[in-house]
């Protein structure tokens, strides 16, 4: 029945050395507390110191979770965050040990760990929350867990060097590991802590001697349960009394010193049986069943070990469903750990999909934007370009309008010209001509543009009726080069008609030999080239005094279609030398209809 | 033969017997300057060949046509600057001359006439010219002048015109091809008033029945005909279809 360690937790302060005198005080000063209203964060920090201290005088007080609750909540409400970790750690505590719910405990545990880390000036609080935490796993006997936290923070943290080295040796204790676990017992029972901490002196001395005696050192082991009795007698430690009593037996027992072990085992089975502690009723009986072995009192042996083997049996089945009760707590942990995480890994997913698709937004929306002022200045292009079109036409319409008034005003000259040289007959048919090549001109000065052949239809009537009025003074050819279609290219309608009329008008006066007019049209260079060339007066003699109307507009009229089609139509008249006439060279874009 | 010249100004009815001059001898010729006149003239004389002015005084010679009884004979439309009446002539294959007419012209003209071939169909020709100068928009026909003779059918019933030379084909909805004796162009001015458009140097369409148009500028008609839309007439063609669907 060696087996048994009986070791105490060192979560306790050293407040505690008289429970039951400071449960009374606590009573009256809950009821008071509660009847306080929070104001500030004095009061808070007042209502969590007295949570911790009530705990530990009253772990079966259920109203202590709602008065640590509702302190979480004010906290909350003022944004001080002190006291919101003071209060979930106290909240932890209550779960911890008034509902023995290790698993919602760590949960408020970690959560006042998460306001730590975003407020650097709490640092201070992180220790004593992981020690916390470590005595959980140490409780559910994740021991190498509770190992590396407990080492953690006695590297990190010296108030908390005590406790961490008594915990460390416990848990080696714990682990079987006995050389380590009494170094560090050791090593605690010399810290500078520990003076005047008789409770936890008494603690440390009484385990000590339990792991010295399972080591086989049976004197250490007698002279620390000796020290730590003393302690306890000198200064009341009721706590740590019945554990003392329990391992005092067990050394004096293996000390052989019977009467002493029996006495201890005696008074032991007493405190137990008066706290109801099964644990140590149980440890009792077995050291007493070892005893009565011992001293070959059979029946006394047999009577104990009887009893031990019976609270071993109930021990075992509480341990079960404890063992039950831990799983299934374990198992809820894990779901609830499960759906957090499946929960943080929504919230994750949904952050990211949010800023993706805030990034594809915007990226749309800018390039959206740029199509759409890209657009825009097309569009606006485009209107520009529509309209100088529009004015360009409305020029070029005027300057044909001009035309045909000119031509009128000309071929009532001509017409007068006719009938002073014949007789009524003859001049009613010229006159008649005249009317068609009017109304040619009419229509023609309506298009923009004319078929090839409609322009050089109405040229060679022009032609027809002029020769007919000076048969004497010039005869005229037209040739257009075979591989022009005049039916599909197309011209600016009565483009030559000025330089023809000039030469007709100019050309020849004062000319006794019989002029020719030609007008040539063909292809050059991509360009239709039209020329009118005659051998008359040249125009040093016909155009000094004044240049034509005609001319002008037709050399108007090709700029701003140059400038409207951009392209690059051209006129150039030449004077041919020794004054042999003029030829007039129009090279216009070649364009089709179709 | 017996002429009958209807018109209310002088001067243009001297003109055509001046131009009438030279046959005189083989002629009966009435003048007319009032329509009332010119009705009873043409149901009594029965003429051979009338020329008729389009504007008598207040009236038209429209009007005369409409009331006589007789429409046996070569009608000649003269007139100064219709324009409106000009394309209705030439929308029925009703011959006009141009005033102050010229003698090529008037030569042209009253040889037809002599012919007699162009009084055949002259009602039916007239029902043509007067659709055309009512503002109704009851549909509208034209007067193809074939190698036979006319045939008179609804413009909107003509899916396209081809050119064949001097010759122009027309299709139309009843899967019919007819063949007129006139240029392309020529029924290009007179249908392009009508929705038609020409897409290219020997193709006319009618636009309302475009079923398709594929951007490699080929377009497709209802009798599912494919048609090339030549590279310089692609943008005007593509306005003119959105001004139709507008």
């Amino acid at each position: 029945m060696k087996n048994i360690l009986t070791l105490v937790f060192f979560i306790l302060g050293n407040y505690l050395v008289n429970a039951q005198e400071t449960k009374k005080t606590l009573d009256s000063v809950y009821n008071l507390i509660r009847s306080m209203p929070v104001k500030d964060t004095s009061t808070i920090n007042l209502r969590n110191d007295f949570t911790k201290q009530y705990l530990f005088a009253n772990p079966t007080d259920s109203t202590l979770l709602d008065f640590a609750q509702y302190t979480l909540e004010e906290a909350n409400k003022i944004k001080y965050y002190k006291g919101v970790v003071l209060a979930y750690e106290r909240l932890a505590l209550v779960y911890q040990y008034s509902f023995s719910n290790p698993y919602k405990a760590l949960e408020l545990y970690y959560l006042a760990l998460g306001i730590i880390e975003e407020n650097k000036t709490l640092q201070s609080y992180k220790w004593g929350i992981l020690g916390n935490i470590a005595t959980i796993y140490y409780e559910q006997e994740e021991f190498y867990k509770a190992l590396n936290v407990f080492k953690e923070i006695l590297q990190n943290n010296n108030q908390m060097e005590l406790r961490s080295m008594a915990n460390i040796a416990n848990i080696y204790g714990s682990l079987g590991m006995r050389d380590s676990s009494i170094y560090y017992y050791n090593r605690a029972l010399n810290h500078p802590q520990l003076s005047g901490n008789f409770m936890y002196e008494a603690n440390l001395l009484s385990n000590i001697s339990l792991i010295y005696q399972q080591n086989g050192n049976i004197n250490k082991a007698l002279e620390s349960i000796e020290k730590s009795l003393k302690l306890i007698d000198s200064f009341n430690i009721e706590f740590v009394r019945p554990t003392a009593y329990a391992n005092a037996a067990m050394v004096y027992l293996s000390n052989q010193k019977y009467l002493k072990a029996k006495q201890y085992a005696l008074e032991g089975l007493q405190l137990s049986q008066n706290s109801g502690n099964l644990f140590m009723k149980k440890s009792a009986w077995g050291t007493l069943a070892d005893l009565y072995e011992a001293e070959e009192d059979y029946l006394e042996a047999l009577n104990a070990y009887k009893k031990y083997a019976v609270l071993k049996d109930s021990l075992n089945n509480q341990n079960r469903r404890v063992e039950i009760n831990r799983k299934q707590m374990e198992f809820d942990f894990n779901i609830k750990q499960t759906f957090a995480n499946v929960e943080l890994q929504r919230q994750k997913t949904i952050k990211k999909v949010t800023f993706l698709a805030g990034a594809i937004l915007l990226l749309t929306s800018f390039i959206g934007f740029i199509l759409y002022k890209r657009k825009q200045e097309a569009v606006s292009k485009q209107k520009e370009a529509e309209f100088s079109a529009l004015v360009s036409d409305t020029e070029l319409k005027a300057l044909r309008a001009q035309m045909s008034p000119h031509f009128i005003f000309n071929s009532l000259n001509s017409i007068g010209d006719y009938f002073t040289k014949n007789d009524n007959r003859k001049a009613q048919e010229y006159l008649i001509q005249f009317a068609k090549l009017m109304r040619m001109v009419l229509e023609n000065s309506e298009q923009n543009e004319i078929s090839l052949g409609e322009d050089l239809k109405f040229i060679d009537l022009y032609l027809q009726v002029e020769t007919k009025r000076l048969p004497e003074k010039f005869d005229f050819s037209i040739n257009v080069a075979e591989d022009l279609d005049t039916d599909t290219i197309i011209v600016p309608p009565l483009l030559l008609q000025p330089f023809i009329e000039n030469s007709i008008w100019h050309g020849f006066k004062n000319k006794d030999e019989k002029g020719h007019i030609s007008i040539e049209i063909k292809k050059a260079n991509g360009f239709l080239l039209c020329i009118v060339e005659d051998n008359g007066n040249g125009r040093h003699q016909a155009m000094s005094v004044k240049k034509s109307f005609g001319i002008a507009i037709t050399e108007n009229r090709l700029n701003i279609l140059n400038r409207k089609n951009q392209t690059h139509g051209k006129l150039n008249i030449i004077d041919k030398p020794n004054k042999k006439g003029v030829r007039v060279e129009l090279s216009l874009p070649l364009e089709y209809s179709f | 033969m017996k002429v009958v010249i209807i018109d209310d100004e002088q001067h243009s009815t001297n003109r055509i017997l001046q131009l009438l001059e030279p046959y005189k001898n083989k002629l009966h010729i009435e003048t007319f300057n009032e329509v009332a006149c010119a009705i009873d003239g043409i149901n009594t004389l029965k003429p051979d060949v009338v020329f008729l002015d389009v504007q008598i005084h207040d009236k038209t010679g429209f009007d005369i046509l409409k009331q006589v009884d007789f429409l046996n004979f070569s009608l000649i439309f003269t007139t100064a600057y219709q324009q409106y009446a000009i394309d209705a002539f030439k929308f029925s294959a009703i011959d006009y001359l141009l005033k102050p007419v010229t003698s090529e012209d008037f030569e042209s003209a009253i040889n037809k006439a002599f012919e007699r071939g162009e009084r055949n169909q002259l009602s039916d020709k007239m029902d043509v010219l007067l659709s055309h100068l009512s503002s109704s928009k009851f549909s509208k026909k034209i007067s193809l002048a074939s190698i036979k003779g006319f045939v008179f059918i609804d413009i909107d019933s003509i899916i396209r015109c081809e050119s064949s030379g001097n010759y122009t084909y027309i299709f139309t909805t009843d899967k019919k091809m007819h063949t007129a004796t006139k240029t392309l162009k020529y029924f290009e001015e007179l249908l392009v008033h009508h929705e038609f458009f020409r897409i290219h140097n020997s193709h006319l369409i009618n636009l309302h029945y475009v079923k398709a148009y594929a951007k490699s500028g080929f377009v497709t008609l209802s009798d599912d005909c494919k048609l090339e839309v030549s590279v310089r007439r692609k943008e005007h063609f593509l306005k003119a279809c959105n001004a139709i669907l507008k």
